[in-house]
């Protein structure tokens, strides 16, 4: 596994960035939304996968990042690269306060929340609240992606936007599962009363989770409302957080097994658009299937790193 | 007064339709501890099969015997529907980890949903009148006889299944499995035949619901079951899920919610202030109004 994940992780990044010169508009724009769902998924894994909390809301935190940047963009014409700060910010304050009074429920009751946190976001962005959130029709017209004065109109430039995001993200949560922070995620995912016990203070970790998942998909929100230059309330909806949360599950709690698990959950059924109307009800068979071949995914997680100086050669079978 | 006495009596009836498909939600998780997301979608179905036991079987007869036909037969096919749910889908996933079944259960949603979508189209559907249209007029407030029957059947219902959960001995080895399932096993329960059961009576209970659903909107869509089914299961969620009066109290509190935002606040705003209502009961009593405070298993 070790050896494989060596070849295939530069090889992955090298087909990744020829890609978009191989495809044509329509498939160039399934691989920017491919890049940004799994952002938006990876995110999702620090919540659902590294810690354990069954969140299924997601897309509130997406929805959040791409409407500060196209409220930012529009009213008060920030560019868009600028306003990246805030779309991360923004959305990762939300996740910090939102998971406050929340992250103590049990398991279901959690899940059930943050569909509601989904829900009650959506309607306020069609009721138009506070009059900047454009109502059930979205904001659109959102300038293009500039940088430094070069004009990165094409759809191209969006997708490498989208791949620098994703790479970013990558890094993020490679650092991650090094870092203490996600050690201390990782152990109280597997036990929380033993986590508890050796001192880790398990209320904070799980709202820095929510806070960081919130921001990265922040991020990934930015990326969204540049790709379509608009953004739009059923863009967030809560069925978008139960496509996020089956692409953890389906893939598996892992880098590879996320990418999969958009791979399967969104570009599959882009590739059988033909047979518009008999794909989903094969796509819910295959669901079914692959939980019952593969219950923990299809790339599960591995044990979380841990430092090598906490391995001692001969404690390996304890 | 008027307003208020007129929503009284719609969240009742909205209430007493939440009720009913909120006990599946309910029965199933309080054995199997599994949110069956393809509930909703069961629900929708059984508006379906309804309208085409109507049109095919019964020639379109809506005398009272039919009626009665039509629901039962409606809950007896998605009775058996219920039980290959079960089969085929979340079976083979007992011992698996527990949010692998809730993806299949999403799964099965899917299928269910468009099951229904390329049997019977996308277009909504138009529910046909099995009950005389009479309404009585109280001083402004108006009740429709539909309205009457959808409450006093699902009371009638609702009392039936909890004095059969309670006081049989069917009922007791409900209970017995969902407080712990090898444990009843080891007390001669055949887990598996609850299970099956508790699938039968959800499903019929759900079938019902649907029937209703149908007759009080009239228009029917092959996706109207998520948003039925959701707002069951936060209902069921509401009462404390697992619970068998907490769904019946949360179905009711909720439809007279739902109607009262309905008719004084604004019906664009219902799902938000459901939703607040939910998350603020859930931090003050974190297993609903009824739900015991257990902690969970470690």
């Amino acid at each position: 596994m070790k050896e494989l994940q060596k070849f295939a992780y530069p090889i992955f990044f090298v087909v990744m960035a020829i890609l978009p010169h191989l495809l044509d508009d329509r498939w160039q724009a399934v691989a920017i939304t491919f890049l940004i769902f799994a952002v938006v998924a990876l995110s999702q894994d620090i919540i659902l996968g590294k810690s354990g909390m069954f969140n299924m809301g997601q897309a509130l935190f997406f929805g959040m990042g791409a409407y500060t940047t196209a409220i930012l963009n529009n009213e008060y014409g920030w560019s868009i690269i600028a306003t990246i700060p805030l779309a991360i910010i923004i959305p990762a304050l939300f996740g910090i306060l939102l998971a406050g009074p929340i992250v103590h429920l049990r398991g279901d009751y959690l899940l059930v929340v943050t569909i509601g946190f989904n829900i009650v976001f959506v309607q306020v962005l069609q009721n138009n609240l506070g009059g900047i959130t454009g109502g059930p029709n979205g904001i659109f017209g959102l300038d293009s992606l500039r940088f430094l004065n070069f004009d990165l109109t094409s759809q191209i430039s969006v997708y490498y936007f989208a791949f620098v995001v994703l790479l970013l993200t990558l890094w993020v949560m490679h650092n991650l599962a090094g870092s203490k922070p996600g050690r201390a995620l990782h152990y109280l995912r597997e036990d929380q009363l033993a986590a508890e016990s050796i001192g880790i203070n398990t209320r904070v970790y799980k709202i820095f989770a929510f806070g960081l998942g919130a921001g990265i998909a922040g991020l990934a929100g930015t990326v969204y409302a540049t790709q379509y230059s608009a953004v739009s309330p059923e863009a967030f909806e809560f069925i978008q957080s139960v496509l996020f949360f089956s692409i953890v599950l389906v893939g598996g709690s892992s880098v590879p097994g996320v990418l999969i698990g958009v791979f399967v959950m969104f570009v599959l059924p882009e590739i059988f658009r033909e047979f518009a109307t008999w794909r989903y009800f094969i796509f819910g068979f295959a669901m079914i299937a692959a939980m019952i071949l593969r219950p923990r995914g299809i790339w599960p997680a591995t044990f979380g790193k841990i430092p090598k100086f906490l391995i001692k050669e001969n404690n390996h079978g304890a | 007064m008027d307003t208020f006495l007129q929503q009284l009596a719609n969240g009742l009836t909205i209430g007493s339709m939440f009720a009913l498909v909120a006990l599946g939600y309910t029965m199933v998780y309080g054995v199997m501890r599994l949110i069956n997301f393809a509930h909703g979608d069961m629900v929708a179905a059984s508006a379906f099969v309804g309208l085409t036991i109507y049109t095919q079987v019964m020639g379109q007869a809506t005398s009272l015997v039919a009626v009665i036909v039509i629901f039962l037969l409606t809950a007896l096919v998605m009775a058996v529907v219920g039980i290959i749910l079960e089969r085929l889908a979340y079976r083979p996933l007992r011992e698996a980890p527990r949010l692998s079944a809730v993806v299949s259960a999403l799964g099965a949603s899917l299928v269910i949903q468009n099951g229904i979508m390329l049997i019977w189209g996308p277009r909504m559907r138009i529910f046909p009148e099995l009950v005389p249209q009479i309404y009585w007029d109280f001083d402004g407030v108006v009740i429709s006889m539909i309205q009457v029957i959808i409450l006093v059947l699902s009371l009638f219902l609702m009392v039936a299944l909890y004095l059969f959960v309670e006081k049989t001995r069917i009922g007791a080895a409900i209970r017995a499995s969902s407080i712990d399932q090898d444990a009843a096993r080891l007390m001669g329960i055949n887990v598996n035949s609850v299970i099956a059961l508790i699938f039968i009576i959800g499903s019929s209970l759900g079938a019902v619901g649907g029937l209703f659903i149908g007759l009080y909107y009239r228009g029917i869509t092959f996706n109207m079951g998520w948003q039925y089914g959701l707002y069951a299961f936060i209902a069921a969620i509401l009462g404390g899920i697992g619970n068998i009066p907490g769904a019946m109290l949360g179905g009711m509190l909720l439809g007279l919610f739902n109607a009262f935002i309905a008719g004084y606040v604004s019906s664009t705003w219902a799902d938000a202030f459901t939703f607040i209502l939910l998350i603020l009961i859930l931090i003050v009593r974190p297993t609903g109004i009824l739900g015991e405070r257990v902690a969970e298993k470690v």
